[in-house]
């Protein structure tokens, strides 16, 4: 498929006093699965909001293929950003019918392919007569999953798409997604909390820590400068020396460090030191990364 | 192949070595087909990026050859560079942690030999040593 790039640069966003999103960059290429991590308030959907033109923002640029996506009906045209949906809306309840909210889908999203989306409704049994407010958490998911594969969008924005399912929804949500992929070679950017099981999806990985990109890059290259080193407090100490030790967790004498840097260095210096190095998977090392004080006393490190 | 990934190592290490260990296992043969990389994306629900790394991987090292527009498929010789590959790390990836356990449990090395003939001597079926 083909699309354009997707760049935001020095983008801020405040609500009133509160400052989201900080002096923002980043670069969307076209033809990757993008994953977008992030805790609880650090701005993911308010930053996919804006990359979507949804959004207003304080300072800054967001264009696609080189053009502002702000009012910009071709950029628009080739995006579709799939919204959390939620029971209420305004001052009511959600009382949209899911079969309405994806024929008004259809009306915006000029990729749309329909024979899909009622495969997708029919293998989810979603119920078209129902209102939103009366749908689970999952079933509203799958509600915001059909309208993303569906609209055919050659860059196609999910956000917590996993929230609510249960684990074998979730195994067929990654599928979905692959399988579209194989097939179209579309952007995908995906929000997540849950984290582990989506890592394989993800060809990058952006990490959003209160309104700062820490991270855009190969998923695996992230992993692979992490690692856990543990033993005797002195050894671990050794080991360590020339990498940069994240967090750290005392049980008397033994000590357990999160630490990134050249693993090469690590396992030549733990290799004459009684330690134990064990990998990280991409979960722990969004902890390391953006689990600050929050957990105490290090409190489940490993 | 291995049912599962696990995070013990990079994913695309691990499509790899699951793909070396079945052309051990005579799964795949000299000259045959292994699966594209769309087909282990969707077996093991990873990137195809990832996949394609993996077996990049095995290309780069001359197990796996690539016909344009068909497929990977194991070399002529590949088994026997897998067996050279899996030796050459024998080493690192068997006998230092087993050393490394012998001496923390303070076994001698005529204790560790002995316990090794005998392990041996056990899937040799009694094979004299």
């Amino acid at each position: 498929m083909n699309t354009g790039i997707l760049r935001a640069e020095g983008v801020c966003k405040s609500y009133g006093k509160k400052q989201v999103l900080h002096d923002l960059d980043l670069t969307i290429e076209p033809g990757k699965i993008y994953g977008l991590i992030g805790r609880n308030g650090a701005g993911k959907t308010t930053l996919l909001g804006i990359l979507t033109g949804q959004n207003t923002m304080n300072a800054g640029s967001v264009t696609y293929g080189g053009a502002p996506v702000w009012e910009n009906q071709a950029a628009l045209d080739d995006i579709c950003f799939s919204r959390e949906l939620s029971p209420t809306i305004l001052f009511g309840q959600n009382n949209t019918k899911v079969k309405d909210y994806l024929r008004s889908a259809a009306c915006f999203l000029p990729h749309w392919d329909k024979e899909y989306a009622e495969r997708l409704v029919r293998e989810f049994h979603l119920e078209g007569k129902k209102r939103i407010c009366q749908l689970s958490k999952g079933q509203m998911s799958m509600v915001t999953i059909v309208l993303a594969l569906a609209s055919m969008a050659p860059l196609t924005i999910l956000d917590e798409p996993a929230a609510g399912l249960d684990v074998v929804a979730r195994e067929r949500l990654y599928q979905l997604i692959l399988e579209d992929y194989a097939r179209t070679n579309r952007t995908f950017l995906i929000s997540t909390h849950i984290i582990e099981e989506a890592a394989g999806v993800f060809e990058r990985v952006i990490i959003l820590d209160e309104g700062h990109i820490l991270e855009n890059c190969p998923t695996e290259d992230l992993v692979s400068q992490f690692a856990y080193v543990s033993g005797h407090q002195e050894a671990v100490d050794r080991a360590c020396q020339g990498v940069t030790v994240l967090q750290s967790q005392h049980m008397g004498r033994h000590l357990t460090c999160a630490v990134r840097g050249d693993m090469d260095r690590l396992a030549r210096q733990a290799e004459s030191e009684d330690v134990d190095v064990a990998p990280m998977n991409l979960q722990k090392v969004f902890v390391a990364l953006c689990g600050h004080d929050d957990l105490q006393g290090g409190g489940g490190l490993v | 192949m291995r049912g599962t990934l696990n995070d013990q190592s990079l994913l695309y290490l691990q499509i790899a070595a699951m793909v070396e260990d079945d052309i051990l296992r005579g799964v795949y043969r000299e000259e045959e087909q292994v699966p594209s990389t769309n087909e282990l994306a969707r077996g093991y629900n990873i990137n195809p990026a990832t996949a394609a790394k993996g077996l990049g991987l095995l290309v780069a090292e001359g197990i796996l050859y690539k016909k344009r527009g068909i497929g990977m498929f194991v070399a002529a010789g590949g088994a026997e560079r897998v067996r050279e590959k899996r030796k050459r790390a024998f080493s690192d990836s068997y006998i230092r942690p087993l050393v490394r356990e012998a001496q923390a449990l303070g076994l001698s090395g005529q204790e560790l030999a002995e316990m090794l003939r005998e392990a041996m001597g056990d899937t040799e079926k009694g094979e004299s040593v």
